[in-house]
């Protein structure tokens, strides 16, 4: 059954297809916020919220993007409205990329920079850089996703790249 | 994920800007590395989705309760004060009517400032 199948039965209230729609978007939706919080921990429970939410919301998907698509814009926006709620502390993130470094440490590989350099710059930034330069996404519908024109997104990005490149290379000096 | 170098083309990313998105992906590989995600079986899905149909159900139950025992309450009073005092109903009435076009006023302003 493809999944545009599953979508028109989840509609109707089948569980079962519900269920194997969540099921094929789950890794995915992980690995999504645990490129934009860059805290494994936090990024289950968001991919929690993001779940029920979509169970409450299924009949609203139109389908004119792709679901995981739909998906990435809930848990985008229930991570934005997270964060201004409860700022989290900085020592959060901290804390979960020390375990990774430690992770890291542990298969004897090499630990990536870049990912000191992203905990550090805002999540607005980031989570444009995430969608445009990982997941691909154009402007427009990075734009759509977050709510915020389109203009906005390009410039976001731009100069979150200057500051992760300035960033970086000053490390590298050190 | 995309092939960046493609979208990275459509984008207009210069050199130096290509490096910084390798090293991003790069990064995020080996996050994916480190912390690999375990999906739960189809049963653990089926079950949170009853569990959660369940309480939006019950919510809706609640929301519906409170929205009837509102509407009566207010209902119950307008009709008492148009019954004992009619004149203080066409007051009520009379000021809300002045007041409507400063509500509409402010509704804009605040859409207007988003």
């Amino acid at each position: 059954m493809d999944e545009k199948d599953l979508i028109q039965k989840a509609k109707k209230g089948d569980t079962l297809a519900l269920s194997k729609l969540l099921q094929q978007n789950y890794s995915f939706l992980v690995k999504y916020l645990m490129k934009v919080t860059l805290h494994p921990q936090i990024a289950e429970d968001l991919t929690q919220e993001t779940m029920m939410k979509c169970i409450e919301k299924i009949q609203l998907y139109n389908g004119e993007s792709k679901f995981s698509s739909w998906l990435i814009t809930i848990a985008t926006n229930l991570y934005i409205d997270q964060q201004r709620r409860k700022k989290r502390e900085k020592s959060w993130q901290e804390q979960a990329l020390r375990k990774m470094k430690w992770q890291a440490g542990n298969r004897n590989e090499e630990w990536a920079d870049v990912l000191d350099v992203l905990a550090k710059i805002n999540e607005e930034i980031r989570m444009p850089i995430v969608l445009k330069h990982y997941y691909g996404y154009s402007y427009k519908e990075i734009g759509e996703m977050m709510g915020i024109a389109e203009g906005t997104v390009k410039s976001r990005v731009s100069n979150g790249l200057k500051s992760i490149r300035k960033e970086l290379s000053e490390n590298e000096r050190v | 994920m995309k092939e960046y170098k493609s979208t990275n083309r459509e984008a207009g990313v210069d050199e130096e800007d290509e490096l910084t998105v390798k090293q991003i992906i790069d990064g995020f590989e080996k996050m994916d590395q480190w912390n690999p995600v375990s999906t739960p079986n189809l049963q653990w899905f089926q079950q949170n989705i009853e569990l959660e149909r369940k309480r939006i159900r019950r919510k809706q139950w609640k929301d519906l309760i409170t929205f009837i025992f509102v509407a009566a309450s207010v209902l119950s009073v307008v009709i008492a004060i148009v019954y004992r005092q009619p004149i203080l109903f066409l007051y009520f009435q009379f000021v809300g009517i002045i007041l409507l076009p400063f509500t509409f006023i402010k509704t804009r302003k605040r859409v207007s400032k988003e």
